[in-house]
């Protein structure tokens, strides 16, 4: 996020912290007006009666992409700076499902945590401690687990990269996979909300 | 197409602006501005000014001992030379493979050969082709002989560089080195023939390294 400026060497790694702190601020403030400090209409996603964390998450995904991609085209910024995960398939599907599921439970990812625990909510607190124990535990466990921590490596990749498709076919690939997403997301909703009616 | 924007409700308006910008991304190409690269002098210059595009041999050294695996060591000298010797994790990239290599924009990456020079073009190109934490092994191969290898350490050492001596001749043989010992002053014509080179076991076989993540 902060990449290209950083590497204009406009700030150095103590300004970039004062930065990261500035970004992770407003993105907790922007979860907040989105009603991601309730852990209630968070866990709604997964009974797909209020599908908002999907529209909200691909919302931010499409506006991002557009605006990565369209500043690197334009040449304002050099995309081969900004970070990629590396990908390790294996362990990432098995760690996607285990914090879902605590999402589930929960209510909240640990983003949203700090987001419901800015508003006082206790059941965020619970969960930011929970999130703590599971790190320790983690921590303490891990040479257990480092075999398939970093099983199945497969670097840092891209979507056109692995399609081999054009880049911006995929960008208008993306966004219209986002459009249909909201108009089905919006359908089921409707939906839930008829049967919820009905019952 | 003002008067359908306007007719449109507030999410519609967002939902035409993305499909027209993502129609759009069909015909503007790729965002990666291929091979060509650019040099921002001001930046080169700043970084050079500062020191800041070197290492030292002793630095790397502690880098290496104490495990640290935030940043790769590229031998940019022929596969021959690689291959008679080089400092344990160094993986051999020779300058003419640097375009196509496997390095990555944001890794930290220690350049070195012989001397400074042939390091310092590589340097150049890598850093034209915006890799952004490249550095030089100052002095090359051959301060990592002299300072971590086969450091000369004088007989009559005061106790302040006694410990630092105590620390040179560890760090040597963590290497595979030989400390040469000096009878007098360090001033003393060194002639000492330079052992055969061997690699040592490696003592870094490192597992592959994950970043930090950044998470919802």
């Amino acid at each position: 996020m902060m990449a290209p400026f950083y590497k204009f060497g406009l700030f150095g790694d103590n300004i970039g912290l004062v930065v990261a702190f500035l970004v992770g601020i407003g993105f907790g403030f922007f979860l907040e007006r989105a009603g991601f400090g309730s852990s209630r209409k968070l866990a709604a996603q997964f009974y797909f009666t209020d599908l908002t964390v999907f529209k909200v998450m691909f919302t931010a995904i499409v506006t991002a992409m557009l605006g990565v991609y369209y500043l690197s085209v334009f040449g304002f910024m050099d995309l081969s700076l900004v970070y990629l995960t590396p990908t390790f398939l294996a362990p990432q599907v098995v760690g996607g499902l285990i914090l879902g599921a605590g999402f589930v439970v929960g209510g909240y990812c640990p983003g949203t945590a700090c987001v419901g625990i800015a508003t006082g909510r206790i059941d965020a607190l619970v969960l930011f401690i929970g999130i703590f124990v599971g790190i320790f535990g983690f921590s303490e466990f891990f040479p257990l687990v480092s075999g398939f921590y970093n099983a199945t490596p497969m670097g840092q990749l891209t979507l056109p990269q692995v399609t081999r498709l054009p880049y911006g076919l995929l960008v208008f690939a993306v966004v219209l996979m986002a459009l249909g997403g909201f108009a089905g997301a919006e359908w089921v909703e409707k939906r839930m909300a008829a049967r919820q009616a009905e019952a | 197409m003002a008067d359908l924007m306007r007719k449109l409700s507030l999410n519609g308006r967002l939902a035409l602006t993305a499909f027209v910008l993502g129609f759009l991304a069909l015909f503007a190409g790729t965002p990666y501005h291929g091979a060509d690269a650019t040099i921002n002098t001001k930046e080169l210059s700043l970084t050079m000014a500062a020191d800041a595009d070197q290492v030292g041999v002793t630095t790397l050294a502690d880098w290496i001992i104490q495990g640290k695996s935030n940043f790769r060591v590229v031998d940019v000298r022929h596969a021959t030379a690689y291959a008679e010797y080089h400092i344990p994790p160094a993986e051999n990239i020779p300058v003419a493979g640097l375009g196509q290599s496997s390095l990555l924009h944001n890794e930290k990456i220690v350049l070195y050969a012989d001397d400074g020079v042939r390091a310092a073009q590589a340097w150049m190109l890598l850093k034209a082709k915006g890799f952004k934490g490249v550095y030089i092994l100052r002095g090359g191969l051959d301060a990592w002989k002299d300072s971590v290898l086969f450091p000369r350490i004088p007989g009559n050492p005061t106790p302040a560089q006694a410990v630092e001596f105590a620390r040179a001749r560890e760090v040597s043989r963590f290497f595979g080195g030989t400390p040469q010992a000096l009878a007098g002053d360090s001033t003393a014509a060194r002639q000492v023939a330079m052992p055969k080179l061997t690699m040592p076991a490696s003592p870094t076989a490192g597992a592959p390294k994950k970043k930090k993540k950044e998470g919802c």
